[in-house]
């Protein structure tokens, strides 16, 4: 535990360091935008007042906007910021995805996932404090990562329609609420889960169902609304309904790669659950992944076909940008890496408990969602192609590796399973309980 | 760390029920799951209590009902007639409404059709078991459903013997080359049901082997023994016929998972691939296969709830059963209400005053009545689901099934009149009325739907027997009553 703790504080200097750095990184940065004369861009935005339906075309010249291709010169800043961005909403993704597994499983009244549920609560309570803590830099340096802050609504038609939501106040607070809510939700799950351990009561599960049933409506239209702020409004003049389900679609794939390798080992031998978890829960979370890796393939496709077929400059510069330069092949990259690959691959059943495909198809699934998000964030930055700075790497390991840190300690602060939870039965006894209730078989 | 990893009591201060072996708590009284047959009901019976209902005479209620049925069939032909002789004037189609009661029917019943499939092939891959005592005729259901839908899209082209000639709707040239458009989605729905369609009458077809092969052998005339024992196909319940039966099952579960989506994805692309307001939103897709799930169990509820009663079948078809179908139509009714939520929100968050004009008008237009009628039965009813006496109470329950087709309806004419009737220029507007040829037609289709449900519950067994019988316990080898004694 010791060990642990030694390497949380490493990591916290570290991020402590870069966050210093990117302040003085911003500082230096926005003495440079003082000094430069605002005129290029005060004429795009000015050309991007709206003569009604010419939104599109006009918002060509605005910021983070158009074919792009032309390279910029980027600040350590706005490197940091869009490095941190990306891999801000990778952990985001998987703090998400589990808050979702454990808001289904009280809402659907799961037997099988019983004995995983403390994995996926354990992950899903990293929300708060650490998302929370770790959402510092991105309110720091807001204007180093956000086009749409710098911009005048009175300019610009697609910001000033949706001006309630998009100023300084409502993006700073908003995103404070929402990462806190979310934390909220998340231990409010894991406490109750808690008490149960110690007395067994069913209320602690009527409880956590009437928490699901409400949270799971608060975790739909929240989770667009956060990564609407966080992601699309790179550019946001996009718009798509599709947004929100994509976003989620992409997390809750992660997070099933995730949690299917944590129970592969933790059901190994000596391991905290290997008398509660078997070959049904491993398939099962395999079966999942599968699933959510067409699920996620058809909400992307759908959003990119009917983008692609209607041909309406208002949306499909979002993906022009994405298809310049070498974005095209990141593009390529999750069409066969997001998706056929790892289709095919986890098409047989059987595969599915195979670790030796397994682990490198979740270790794939990590590395291909981190190209996900680049594909979604990166291009505001580095229009002109794809961009590797050591940030990323950097940043995408430390934020990781800071969360893995912790959700070890919470995972040994407290028991391994739901000792008392009245579905764990099922749960160990593959629904092969007898009728009188007694000692289980496993299979 | 020193105790072993395997043990929880190292893990927390919470008291582990047992370091080494591990305790398991049986569920609490009220929080046991209700049996999938009620009443410990034996193999023989759950034979007789569905294979009776075929094999007896039709109690009274069903000669009215299917005289009914079939006379407004009768009504929706002779429509069609009337239609084809006359011309597609007698619609209430108009400038710029030029697709409106057709389409919104062919969408509505492709809709119903859909939980069929999901419920044979999805929840069968997903092992939910209670999926037994519903999927038979969810399936019928789908087919019928299918077959009404097919309806509006080929009379719709008025001379209708066009629409089956190469160059229109078959994918072949006609006289001059001209091939049918390829990039349209209208011919791809053309691919995408009849597909879809095809797919399911195996699926439905292979799941009444046994059971046809089962009244095959209680048949005492010579008819039924012919006409059962040529489709069971030979079945003789061998270990071989089993496992080959088993395969196909499985496979045409798996090929028929991706249709469920495609087909309403496809349908969804009628309008999404377009530019018109109120079409063209990304969100399509998964939103038309939601409400697609939504009003197909709504119309199994609709039929099964009055068949249960009918037919005595309450150990069968459980409250159970009743209250995890009111759960998938407030699941799929929640994403419904996200889709419609999200069109609103972009609508207004894109700045397109075009895209935000349709959805106000949709509200607070001329149509205010439909729009707002398709939000109390989409959005608003199915919460009340919430509740259990709402999910447990049968006449509720069926009474809510029917809002639910009603408000699904409604969708489909939202959508799809009130996006069209007024466009970019205000000269041009218009608003649909239908003709009574229109409502004629779509009140007959119910009665031809109606006729093969009624026909499909007088010949075969409506709920798949052999199934059923492998989620009672007896068909559970580790259960006190499983194994191999006499339970026939």
């Amino acid at each position: 535990m010791n060990h642990a703790f030694l390497i949380l504080k490493r990591w916290m200097a570290l991020l402590a360091c870069a966050g210093i750095l990117s302040f003085a990184g911003s500082r230096i940065e926005a003495a440079d935008e003082a000094a430069k004369t605002p005129a290029a861009e005060t004429a795009a935005t000015t050309a991007a007042t709206p003569a009604a339906g010419d939104a599109g075309h006009a918002a060509a010249n605005v910021p983070g906007h158009g074919h792009g291709g032309e390279a910029k010169h980027v600040s350590f800043a706005e490197q940091f910021g869009y490095s941190y961005l990306t891999a801000y909403m990778f952990c985001l993704s998987l703090c998400m995805g589990s808050l979702f597994l454990v808001i289904v499983h009280h809402l659907f009244d799961a037997g099988w996932s019983a004995s995983i549920r403390r994995v996926t609560e354990q992950l899903s309570s990293l929300l708060f404090p650490w998302m929370l803590v770790l959402l510092i830099p991105i309110l720091v340096l807001q204007k180093q990562i956000y086009p749409w802050l710098s911009l005048d609504p009175a300019q610009d038609h697609s910001l000033a329609v949706k001006v309630v939501l998009f100023n300084p106040t409502a993006f700073n607070l908003f995103l404070i609420a929402l990462v806190g809510s979310w934390g909220a939700i998340a231990h409010s799950f894991r406490r109750w889960s808690l008490a149960q351990d110690k007395d067994g009561k069913v209320e602690w599960t009527r409880k956590s169902r009437v928490l699901a049933a409400a949270g799971i409506f608060y975790f739909a239209f929240s989770l667009t609304l956060g990564c609407f702020y966080l992601m699309k409004s790179l550019q946001h003049q996009f718009f798509s309904t599709m947004y929100g389900v994509y976003y989620f679609a992409g997390s809750v794939w992660t997070t099933l790669a995730t949690v299917y390798v944590l129970i592969m080992v933790l059901s190994r031998p000596g391991m905290p659950l290997e008398k509660v978890v078997f070959k049904r829960q491993q398939q099962d979370v395999g079966v999942l992944f599968f699933a959510f890796t067409v699920f996620y393939a058809y909400i992307h496709f759908s959003q990119y076909f009917l983008i692609w077929n209607a041909a309406m400059p208002e949306e499909t510069f979002w993906y022009v940008r994405r298809e310049y330069g070498s974005w095209k092949w990141v593009g390529f990259t999750i069409l066969f890496g997001h998706f056929f690959i790892p289709f095919l691959l986890m098409l047989n059943q059987d595969i599915k408990r195979k670790l030796f495909l397994m682990f490198p198809m979740a270790a794939w699934a990590w590395l291909m969602h981190y190209v996900d998000m680049t594909f979604n964030v990166m291009p505001v930055l580095h229009p002109e192609g794809l961009h590797v700075s050591i940030l990323d790497p950097l940043l995408w390991f430390g934020m990781t590796g800071f969360l893995a840190v912790m959700f070890w300690r919470n995972f040994n602060s407290a028991a391994p399973y739901p000792l008392r939870d009245p579905r764990f039965a099922e749960a160990v006894t593959h629904h092969e309980i007898p009728a009188a209730g007694g000692a289980a078989s496993h299979h | 760390m020193a105790k072993s990893a395997s043990d929880p009591q190292s893990h927390a201060g919470h008291s582990a029920p047992v370091g080494a072996a591990l305790k398991v708590y049986p569920a609490p009284k009220e929080l046991e799951r209700e049996p999938l047959v009620l009443n410990n009901r034996s193999l023989g019976w759950i034979t007789d209590a569905i294979a009776g209902i075929c094999e007896k005479p039709m109690p009274k209620w069903w000669w009215p009902a299917f005289i009914i049925s079939f006379g407004v069939m009768v009504m929706m032909f002779s429509m069609i007639a009337y239609e084809v002789s006359t011309g597609i004037g007698v619609w209430g189609l108009n400038q710029p409404a030029n697709w409106a009661w057709d389409i919104t029917n062919f969408v509505f019943w492709i809709g119903i059709g859909h939980a069929g499939t999901l419920i044979s092939a999805v929840l069968f891959l997903l092992r939910q078991k209670w999926r037994t005592s519903i999927n038979r005729s969810a399936e019928a259901m789908t087919l019928f459903a299918v077959a009404c839908a097919g309806i509006f899209p080929v009379f719709h082209v008025g001379r209708v013997w066009f629409a089956l000639l190469p160059g229109y709707l078959i994918p072949a040239p006609n006289a001059n080359g001209i091939w049918p458009q390829f990039r349209s989605p209208l011919l791809w729905d053309v691919f995408a049901v009849s597909t879809y369609g095809t797919v399911s009458l195996l699926f439905w077809f292979t799941g009444l082997i046994p059971d046809l092969a089962t009244l095959r052998d209680r048949a005492t005339s010579k008819v039924r023994k012919f006409f059962y024992g040529l489709f069971a196909l030979g079945w003789t319940g061998s270990n071989r016929n089993w496992s080959n039966y088993e395969k196909a099952y499985l496979i045409l579960a798996g090929l028929s998972t991706p249709l469920v989506l495609s087909v309403h994805s496809i349908v969804s692309f009628d309008f999404a691939v377009s530019v018109v307001p109120g079409w063209h939103t990304t969100i399509f897709p998964p939103y038309f296969v939601a409400g697609a799930i939504f009003s197909g169990f709504g119309m199994v509820l609709t039929l099964l709830i009055p068949m249960r009663t009918l037919f005595k079948l309450e150990d069968v078809i459980t409250v159970r059963h009743v209250e995890l179908m009111c759960k998938v139509i407030l699941a799929t009714g929640s994403i419904v209400g996200y889709a419609y939520g999200m069109e609103f929100f972009i609508a207004w968050y894109g700045g397109s005053p075009y895209e935000l004009y349709a959805f106000k008008n949709r509200a607070f237009g001329p149509y205010w009545w439909s729009y707002w009628s398709m939000i109390t039965c989409n959005v608003i009813s199915p919460h009340l689901f919430w509740f259990k006496w709402c999910r447990s109470t049968m006449w509720f329950v069926w009474l809510i099934s029917i809002v639910v087709n009603i408000g699904m309806w409604f969708e489909r004419f939202v959508i799809i009149v009130t996006s069209l009737h007024r466009d970019y220029l205000p000269g041009s507007w218009g608003y649909f009325t239908p003709s009574w040829v229109d409502i004629l037609t779509f009140v007959g289709s119910f009665g031809l739907f109606m006729t093969l449900f009624l026909l499909f519950i007088r010949f075969l067994p409506a709920i798949a027997i052999s199934e059923v019988k492998g989620v009672t316990p007896q068909a559970d080898p580790h259960h006190p009553l499983g194994g191999a004694k006499d339970h026939h």
